[in-house]
C-alpha cells in the first residue's frame, strides 16, 4: 500500500509538471522517496517499504539572483534605448526638417541674398529660412522634453507597479513562513514569489537576502522594500524642477540613488541624458542667436535704419532652444546693407560669418550641432549594444535556469511510463498477496487438499 | 547534464535576430544608405551634418557665380561700348582740332560728341535685372541724371561703395565699380571731358579743342584700365566655378563613403540574411515538433 501511495504521488507530481509546462515561473517538482528501515522479525530481515518525503521543487537560488541582476540591467538599458531611439529620429538627416537641414537652408538663403540683395523674394527667402531654423530648434527641443516627460510618467507608473509587487511579495512571504516545513518547500507559493521578485527586478535594481521570516528585499542602495511580511511603499512627489521624485517610506528622497530596472533607466534618461543634450542645444540656440543678432546690428536694413535683432531668445537659458523665434516679420528689416543704401550687400558677409565662425562655445554652429548628433547617436547605439550584450548573458542564464528548473515534456512522459510501470507492479503485488491470502484462508475447507 | 528543455525562447531569439538582420539589410538596399539613424554610425552622422551644409552652400555658390558672372559680363560689355565711344570721340576731337575744319564742321562734330556723351551716360545707367550696375551700392537709384547746373550737364546720384558677392566659404568677389570712380572721377572725368570737348568745339577754339581731346584720351585710357577689374572678377569667377564643380563631386563622394552603401555588399548582406533567416526557420520547424510522444504508440 505504501508503494501504491508513493507511486501515485509521483504520478500526480508528473501530471502537475506536465500541466504547468508553460506556466511562467513554474519550477518542476519531483517526488522524493526514501526507503523505510528494515524490519527484523525473528532474525528474518525484510524491507520496510517506501515513504514519500514530499515534493521537491528543483530550483537554483544563485542562478535566480544572477538573473534578477541581469534583468535589472537589461530593462534599464532597454528603457534608455527606447527613449533614445525616440529622440534620435529628430536628429536624423533623413527627417528633412532637422537643425542641420535648416542651418544649411539658412546659410544658402544668405548666399543667395548676397547675389541679389535688393530682391524682396530672396529677402523673404532668408526670413522664411530663419523661421524654419527657429522651428527646427523648437521641435528638436520639444522632442527632447517630450521624451523627458514620458520618462517622468514612466517613473510614476513604475513606482506604482513596484508598490503593488512588494505588497504581493510581502503577503507571499508571510504565507511561506507559516507553511514552510522541511517536507514541503512551499513549491507553488515560492514559485509565485520568485516570479514576482523577477518582475520586481525588471522594474528596479534590488538586492535580495534570505532571513528567518522570508526574503528581505531592498533597493540597490539599501532602501527596504520588503522585510518578511511587511512591504514598504515608495512614493512620488513633484520636485522643484517639476519632475517626479521618488521618496522612501520615511519620505527621504532616494531618486538619485536608484539604479537599474525600468525605474533606474527612466531616471537616468530623464535626469542625466536628456538634460545633457538639452543644455547643449540651448547653448547652441542662444549663442547662435546672439552672434546673428550682433551681425544684424552691424548693418542697416532696407529702409536705411540700423539693424535690429533677427532672433528672439527667451531670457531663461533653459528655454532658449524651445522658445527661439524670429523677431522680425518684414523681410526689409534684414540688415543687408553696410552703408544704409538699399542695394548694398556689405553686411551679408557679417551675417554669413555668424554661421561659419566659432561661437563662444569654441565650435561653429554646424560643428556643435554635429557633435550633438554624434552624442545622441552614440548614446543610442551604446544603449542598444548594452541591451544586446546583457540580453545574450541573460539568455545564457535563463538556459541554465531552464536546465535546472524547467519542465521537459519528454522527461515527464518518460517518468509517466516509469511510474505507471511501478504502479502496475505495486498493484500486481497487492493482487498477488490477495490471491495468496485467499489460498491460505481456503486451506482445509471444502475441496481441501 | 540536463539541458534546458524549453527551446522556444532560444528559437524565437534566433529567428528574431535573423529577421532583424534581414530588415537592416533590406533597409540598406532600399534606401541605398548605411546610416539611416545617428545610432547606425554616430561619427558618420555627425560628419554628414557638415557635409549637408557644405553641399547646399556649394550649390548656392555655384548659382551665385553664374548670376554674378552674367552681371559682370553686362557691366564689362557696357564699359567696352564706352571705350569704343570714347575712341570715336578722340578721333572726332582730333579732327575738330585740325586747322582745316571749318566752324560749321566743328559745330557738326560738337553735335556728334554730344551724342557720344548721351550714349556714354546711357551706358553708365546700365541696369541688370533691375539694379543699376554703376551706382555704387545705391543700385535702385538711376546713377546719372540730367542736371543743367552741373558743368558736365549730369549729376551722380549713386554712392562710392562697392558690393562683393560670396562665391565660396572664404571668397567674395567685387562685382561693381561705382560710377563716381569710372565716369565722373575728379582726375579722369569721362563725362566732364566729353562735355568740355563739346563746349570747345562749339567755341571753335582749336587749342581748347586740343586740350579737351587730350583729356578725353586720358579718360579713355583710364576707363580701359578700370575694365581690368571686371576682367579679373570674371576670371576669378571662372576659376571658382571650376573649383565649385570639383567640390560638389568631392562632397558627394564623401557623402557616399560616409552614409552610402556599396550595393554589391548590401545585396550580398541581404542574401546572407535571407539564408540565415531560412535556416533559423527551418531548424525551428524541424526541432520544435520533435517529442518522445511521436515515437510512443497510443495506449490501447
Amino acid at each position: 500500500m505504501q508503494a501504491l501511495d508513493a507511486t501515485q504521488a509521483a504520478l500526480e507530481a508528473t501530471s502537475n509538471n506536465i500541466a504547468n509546462a508553460n506556466t511562467p515561473g513554474y519550477t518542476r517538482e519531483i517526488a522524493q522517496f526514501s526507503e523505510n528501515t528494515e524490519t527484523n522479525t525473528d532474525g528474518q530481515v525484510s524491507g520496510g517499504g517506501v515513504t514519500l518525503d514530499g515534493l521537491q521543487s528543483v530550483r537554483d537560488e544563485l542562478l535566480n539572483l544572477q538573473i534578477q541582476q541581469q534583468t535589472s540591467l537589461q530593462s534599464s538599458a532597454d528603457t534608455q534605448s527606447s527613449a533614445l531611439q525616440q529622440i534620435q529620429s529628430s536628429f536624423s538627416s533623413s527627417s528633412g526638417n532637422d537643425i542641420a537641414g535648416a542651418l544649411s537652408a539658412f546659410s544658402t538663403s544668405l548666399a543667395q541674398l548676397s547675389a541679389n540683395p535688393a530682391s524682396s523674394a530672396v529677402q523673404q527667402g532668408v526670413l522664411s529660412a530663419g523661421q524654419d531654423l527657429a522651428n527646427a530648434f523648437n521641435s528638436t527641443a520639444n522632442a527632447l522634453t517630450s521624451a523627458q516627460s514620458s520618462a517622468d510618467a514612466q517613473v510614476t507608473q513604475t513606482v506604482a507597479q513596484i508598490n503593488t509587487l512588494t505588497s504581493q511579495i510581502a503577503q507571499l512571504n508571510s504565507q511561506l513562513s507559516q507553511t514552510q516545513t522541511p517536507a514541503n518547500n512551499g513549491g507553488t507559493v515560492e514559485d509565485q514569489r520568485d516570479e514576482l521578485v523577477q518582475q520586481l527586478s525588471a522594474l528596479t535594481g534590488i538586492s535580495v537576502t534570505q532571513s528567518s521570516d522570508g526574503e528581505t528585499i531592498t533597493t540597490g542602495n539599501g532602501t527596504p522594500l520588503v522585510m518578511g511580511g511587511h512591504s514598504f511603499t515608495l512614493q512620488t512627489t513633484a520636485g522643484s524642477d517639476g519632475m517626479q521624485q521618488v521618496l522612501d517610506s520615511n519620505g527621504n528622497n532616494i531618486t538619485a540613488s536608484i539604479q537599474g530596472g525600468t525605474l533606474g533607466g527612466a531616471i537616468q534618461v530623464r535626469d542625466q541624458v536628456i538634460p545633457g543634450f538639452l543644455t547643449q542645444l540651448n547653448t547652441l540656440a542662444s549663442q547662435f542667436a546672439t552672434a546673428f543678432n550682433d551681425a544684424q546690428k552691424k548693418g542697416f536694413d532696407s529702409t536705411g535704419k540700423a539693424g535690429q535683432d533677427f532672433f528672439t531668445v527667451p531670457a531663461n537659458p533653459a528655454d532658449a532652444a524651445s522658445g527661439i523665434t524670429v523677431a522680425i516679420s518684414n523681410p526689409s528689416l534684414i540688415a543687408i546693407s553696410s552703408d544704409g543704401s538699399a542695394g548694398s550687400n556689405g553686411n551679408i558677409a557679417n551675417l554669413s560669418t555668424a554661421l561659419t565662425n566659432a561661437l563662444p562655445s569654441g565650435q561653429t554652429p554646424a560643428a556643435s550641432y554635429a557633435s550633438l548628433v554624434f552624442q545622441v547617436g552614440n548614446a543610442a547605439s551604446n544603449a542598444s549594444a548594452e541591451s544586446t550584450a546583457i540580453g545574450l548573458n541573460l539568455q545564457q542564464l535563463t538556459d541554465q535556469q531552464g536546465s535546472v528548473s524547467a519542465v521537459s515534456t519528454d522527461e515527464e512522459t518518460t517518468n509517466l511510463i516509469r511510474f505507471q510501470t511501478a504502479y502496475e507492479a505495486a498493484a500486481r503485488i497487492v493482487s498477488t498477496i490477495q490471491q495468496l491470502s485467499t489460498v491460505t484462508l481456503n486451506m482445509g475447507t471444502s475441496g481441501g487438499y | 547534464m540536463r539541458v534546458d528543455p524549453n527551446m522556444v525562447p532560444n528559437m524565437l531569439a534566433a529567428i528574431q535576430q535573423s529577421e532583424s538582420s534581414l530588415s537592416t539589410a533590406l533597409q540598406q538596399v532600399s534606401t541605398g544608405k548605411s546610416v539611416n539613424l545617428p545610432s547606425d554610425n554616430p561619427a558618420a552622422a555627425a560628419e554628414m551634418v557638415q557635409n549637408t551644409i557644405e553641399t547646399a552652400d556649394v550649390d548656392q555658390y555655384t548659382q551665385n557665380v553664374s548670376s554674378v558672372l552674367s552681371m559682370v559680363q553686362t557691366a564689362d560689355s557696357a564699359l567696352s561700348s564706352v571705350v569704343t565711344s570714347l575712341t570715336q570721340a578722340v578721333s572726332l576731337g582730333t579732327e575738330g582740332a585740325n586747322g582745316t575744319s571749318s566752324a560749321s564742321d566743328q559745330q557738326a562734330i560738337a553735335t556728334q560728341v554730344q551724342g557720344i556723351l548721351s550714349s556714354v551716360v546711357a551706358h553708365a545707367n546700365t541696369s541688370y535685372q533691375g539694379s543699376y550696375l554703376f551706382g555704387g551700392t545705391a543700385s535702385t537709384t538711376t546713377p546719372y541724371i540730367v542736371d543743367p547746373t552741373s558743368p558736365s550737364g549730369y549729376t551722380y546720384k549713386g554712392n562710392d561703395d562697392v558690393n562683393s558677392v560670396q562665391v565660396g566659404d572664404k571668397l567674395s568677389v567685387q562685382i561693381n565699380l561705382p560710377g563716381s570712380q569710372i565716369f565722373s572721377n575728379s582726375s579722369n572725368d569721362v563725362l566732364g571731358s566729353l562735355s568740355s570737348l563739346v563746349t570747345a568745339l562749339q567755341s571753335g577754339d582749336t587749342t581748347a579743342i586740343g586740350n579737351a581731346t587730350t583729356a578725353v584720351s586720358s579718360a579713355l585710357n583710364y576707363v580701359s584700365q578700370q575694365r581690368v577689374i571686371y576682367g579679373n572678377t570674371e576670371s576669378q569667377l571662372n576659376c571658382q566655378e571650376t573649383y565649385l564643380q570639383q567640390e560638389t563631386v568631392n562632397l558627394s563622394s564623401q557623402a557616399t563613403s560616409l552614409v552610402g552603401v556599396d550595393m554589391a555588399t548590401a545585396a550580398t548582406n541581404l542574401s546572407q540574411a535571407e539564408t540565415d533567416n531560412n535556416a533559423a526557420l527551418a531548424a525551428a520547424a524541424k526541432v520544435l515538433p520533435n517529442t518522445i510522444l511521436n515515437y510512443l504508440s497510443a495506449p490501447d
